[in-house]
């Protein structure tokens, strides 16, 4: 492949990753502007039970928080504001949690989503992938065979449910596991070893939960790929020329079928930033799937459309790395 | 020794290892570092608060109010307890006496009580009083703003002790502004207040205290608050009661109500705020230490409010109080009653709830009234109030329920109240028929032909007592042949009763004070003046859009008579015949709060049997449980 026509490939998908940004986000704010969610009128809701309130009164309290939360002038005035901030990188403030920027919440809400989502997602498809490649090869294997049972009967299970089914069974009939939260309460949230152990205490059922479904998807994958490819001509050949098993399972097999694994995890990887919204509300988890949720039933505007813009960027930029990445790593991709 | 041997053998030491760790206290959600016998865990029903470090209350929608904030570290001029009360239901808190106002009402004088300090040692002077006004009159974006422009022409401290309130028009019920219901007009501390350049965008992180505890510890992702009683408690208004029995208090969000259930099983939640009935009658079957309002069935609080069918009045298909009548004729309580709360609720005829002294003011003495209440349906005249409803329902659970329920009259209708409408389809065809509606092949259609369509408005499953009530009382009219339908608002609850985008919504707008007769609260709220024109945002309480010369009559009364003149309850039961005749809302229900407290390590608990308080611990009037605990064993 020519460096030439690489670097016009690249510049191509970099316009192409810019256009899908800059569409997704606009979605966003067309779509949460079109909410019939007025936080203004679900402020003033909130001080509805104080006292008998004089009509004016309250329109006069109606366009102060108007202003105050920006949401004053014409529609195109407020998406240029919009999109003034944006390219500064501010969401301006939450109008529900008013005045705290809502790159405060986010970024305080990031870091638990991305721990708890990335241990587990990186041990599923480890375990998963590791499991079902073992699985495809060597399908007389018993344990193997079992272990495919129980992979197709868990992959169905509603997430919810196996989550439910984690709380009672270690939260209430063994109680030997947080059920709640992030870290033990008044903690502070230093990096002392309490605190460390701590969060991993907290973040074993939410994993837990999040593994024990995800091995099953990647196994079974897994297991079918390395089905395909070990009645392919070289694996054939390798056997008949009587090649280590261990390394035709490894350098043969498990190395050709895990390309679009490894697409797989980029694509969940990049997925974290869309938070774990039933993880974290089952688990009472401070990730971003939860502020999401808040966000939404608030009509926080400025909230919604910052986690979703870190979404947007996310899983954007996991499969522009994907891209980027394949033509020089897979010699069968070419690039036109 | 094989690689498989060696990893498990590592795995048998070091599993038990993380078990003990976990299963040590130090996973579960007891705060860390505590004594549990100095320390009470609430539910916060406010859940997970965003902005974890906003103090500032007086700002709109920025914070948490019940993660104690409200409860145990503000204070205001006085208290009403919508039950007995620690020294009788009203309590003079930073006053020192009750509100004077002048012969026309236009001027209400304020003492207050010498001796109080802030937390950080800055002694409570009327000064704070003038500027909680003040700071909010100037900022249009503040909490009390609104209703303090409204009402207050100026206020004035002359000496440190008095605050005068000229008020732009007459008003007998302003103190109520400063009274905490649920909460009120909080006192901010002046002294931190006039340093502050945007008093709306001031966090107030570390709150500076006027009661009897200060804020010790919190989590920055808001899941819980810790509070510390105040070295210097006997400085704050609550200090008159003796000491607080907690040093510390936990104000956690538990999550939902199965994980409430599981944690005070697991005894790391003393007080749950509320769970559904089925999580009630868990907690009572499996936890021996568990104590709800009353002993046994039907367990809940009743909370001063009055969940009813509120019509959208403007709507013209509900403007006729005869359609009204024709809809609450066909509902069978006692199926809305089973199906909301599975019997465990206390009806109400009438338009005011049956809880506090409400019963003794109101329900019993009307109980004459209402059985020679007469409906005329166009062809005859009906009685349709039936005296023995609460009773059949408590006769419909005592074969499940046995002992648990109350045989004694009185009891019964304590617990499941007293009399309502009897379900009569005829009467309510005759109704419709004379309001100009027929029923043409099992359907019922308007007067102009049109299907007669109602939808009910309901929350769903933020809160679902509510919503089932809702769905059953949509099943019955479609029995009927009413094309009724169920209209899940949601999140967009408060936009779309405000705006009036509804037909007819299952939720409260009656607010009362619960220990005390005066129905202020909520009925000034309704005079047509602060009544929206269709389209428009609805203020306050008037959900129902309701307007009515008579009844502007008896509120127009109220406003010139005292709070506590006997005249004022005989004016409530004008109200509330007037809303009988009219049935703007159809009255259901008290909203029973199902709020648990767990007595492995705290003890002294208000209940029926002592209600001495509201337990339910999002209220501010909670403050006076604090002084009542004691430490079990």
């Amino acid at each position: 492949m020519g460096k030439r026509r690489y670097l016009a490939y690249a510049i191509r998908r970099l316009a192409q990753f810019a256009l899908v940004v800059f569409i997704g986000v606009n979605l966003a704010y067309v779509i949460t502007h079109a909410t019939p969610i007025d936080p203004v009128e679900q402020s003033i809701s909130a001080v509805t039970y104080y006292g008998n309130t004089a009509p004016a009164a309250i329109e006069q309290m109606r366009s102060s928080l108007r202003e105050l939360y920006g949401l004053s002038g014409s529609p195109v005035e407020q998406y240029l504001v919009f999109w003034k901030r944006i390219l500064r990188a501010d969401f301006g403030p939450s109008l529900s949690a008013f005045p705290t920027p809502v790159s405060t919440l986010v970024t305080r809400a990031l870091p638990w989503t991305v721990g708890l989502l990335t241990v587990s997602t990186i041990v599923a498809w480890g375990l998963g992938t590791l499991l079902g490649g073992l699985a495809g090869y060597d399908r007389t294997n018993r344990g193997l065979k079992l272990m495919g049972v129980v992979a197709m009967g868990l992959h169905p299970i509603p997430y919810y449910i196996l989550a439910l089914l984690l709380l009672i069974v270690f939260g209430f009939l063994w109680p030997v596991l947080p059920i709640s939260g992030g870290s033990a309460m008044n903690l502070p949230q230093t990096l002392s070893v309490d605190f460390v152990l701590s969060v991993l205490l907290h973040a074993i059922l939410p994993a837990l939960s999040l593994i024990l479904i995800g091995v099953g998807s990647w196994f079974l994958g897994m297991r079918a790929l390395v089905s395909n490819v070990v009645t392919e001509d070289y694996v054939v050949y390798a056997e008949l020329a009587g090649v280590q098993p261990w390394r035709i399972l490894s350098s043969y097999v498990m190395r050709n079928a895990l390309v679009p694994q490894v697409t797989g995890l980029a694509i969940s990887l990049g997925g974290i930033f869309n938070g774990a919204v039933i993880t974290e509300k089952v688990f009472g988890y401070p990730g971003l799937g939860s502020l999401l949720v808040d966000a939404v039933y608030a009509g926080d505007y400025g909230l919604v459309l910052g986690v979703t813009t870190v979404s947007i960027l996310g899983v954007s930029v996991a499969v522009l790395a994907i891209d980027l990445l394949y033509p020089l790593l897979d010699p069968r991709v070419k690039v036109r | 020794m094989s690689r498989t041997r060696a990893l498990l053998l590592v795995a048998c030491v070091l599993v038990p290892q993380l078990l003990v760790l976990a299963g040590s206290g130090h996973a579960q959600g007891i705060p860390q570092n505590i004594p549990r016998r100095e320390l009470l865990i609430l539910e916060n029903p406010e859940g997970t608060i965003k902005n974890a470090g906003w103090f500032n209350i007086w700002a709109i929608n920025a914070g948490s109010q019940s993660n104690g904030l409200q409860q145990v570290a503000l204070d205001t001029l006085w208290y009403i307890d919508p039950e007995s009360g620690l020294d009788g239901v009203w309590d003079n808190s930073l006053a020192a006496d009750k509100p004077q106002y002048n012969a026309d009402f236009t001027e209400m004088t304020a003492k207050l009580r010498q001796g109080i300090f802030w937390s950080d040692g800055v002694e409570f002077t009327a000064d704070d009083v003038v500027a909680t006004v003040t700071t909010q009159i100037k900022n249009p974006a503040m909490r009390f703003s609104a209703v303090l422009a409204s009402n207050v022409a100026s206020v004035t401290a002359p000496d440190p002790t008095t605050v005068v309130f000229k008020l732009k028009k007459p008003n007998s019920r302003f103190h109520a502004n400063f009274t905490v219901r649920w909460g009120a007009v909080w006192i901010l501390p002046k002294h931190v207040f006039e340093k502050v350049e945007d008093p709306a965008k001031f966090d107030f992180n570390k709150p500076v205290s006027l009661s009897a505890y200060v804020l010790s510890s919190y989590d920055p992702d808001g899941k819980w608050y810790i509070w510390q009683l105040r070295d210097d408690w006997q400085r704050s208004s609550l200090g008159r009661f003796g000491k607080p029995g907690p040093k510390y208090l936990a104000y956690v969000d538990p999550g939902p109500p199965d994980k409430r259930v599981i944690a005070q099983l697991n005894h790391e939640l003393d007080v749950v705020h509320d769970i559904a009935p089925e999580g009630m009658f868990a907690l009572a079957k499996q936890s021996k230490a568990t104590r709800a309002w009353f002993k046994g069935f039907p367990y809940g609080h009743p909370d001063p409010t009055l969940p009813a069918v509120i019509f959208n009045t403007q709507n013209e298909l509900f403007k006729n109080p005869d359609v009204r009548w024709a809809l609450a004729l066909l509902i069978d309580i006692k199926a809305v009653s089973m199906a909301a709360y599975r019997g465990a609720a206390t009806i109400s005829a009438i338009g005011v709830p049956p809880t506090g002294t409400h019963p003794a003011t109101y329900h019993q003495p009307m109980e004459a009234w209402l059985r020679e209440f007469e409906l005329d349906t166009g062809k005859r005249k009906i009685k349709p109030y039936d005296p023995t409803v609460g009773k059949q329902i408590a006769d419909m659970l005592r074969p499940s329920m046995g002992e648990q329920i109350p045989s004694d009259p009185a009891d019964i209708a304590r617990a499941f109240g007293m009399g309502w409408w009897k379900a009569d389809p005829q009467g309510a065809q005759e109704l419709l028929e004379k309001a100009g509606f027929a029923k043409r092949g099992g359907a019922w259609t308007t007067p102009d032909g049109k299907p007669f369509t109602v939808r009910v408005m309901v929350e769903g499953d933020l809160r679902p007592v509510m919503t089932r009530a809702g769905t059953m009382i949509v099943q019955q009219w479609k029995q009927a042949g009413i094309d009724a339908r169920i209209d899940v608002a949601q999140g967009t609850l408060p936009t779309r009763r405000a705006a009036g985008d509804f037909d007819s919504f299952i939720g409260w707008s009656v607010e009362t004070f619960g220990g005390h007769q005066d129905l202020s609260y909520f009925l000034d709220s309704w005079h047509s003046q602060f009544v929206a024109a269709p389209g428009k945002v609805q203020p306050l309480r008037n959900w129902q859009r309701w307007s009515s010369p008579a009844l502007d009559g008896i509120i127009e009364q109220i406003r010139t008579v005292g709070f506590d003149d006997p005249r004022s309850i005989e004016l409530g039961k004008d109200y509330v015949k007037l809303a009988v005749k009219e049935m703007p809302t159809i009255p259901l229900m008290a909203y029973n709060v199902f709020t648990a407290m767990d007595q492995t390590y705290w003890t002294g608990f208000p209940t029926s049997d002592n209600p001495y308080a509201n337990p339910v611990p999002n209220w501010g009037n909670s403050r006076y449980m604090f002084v009542k605990l004691k430490p079990a064993g």
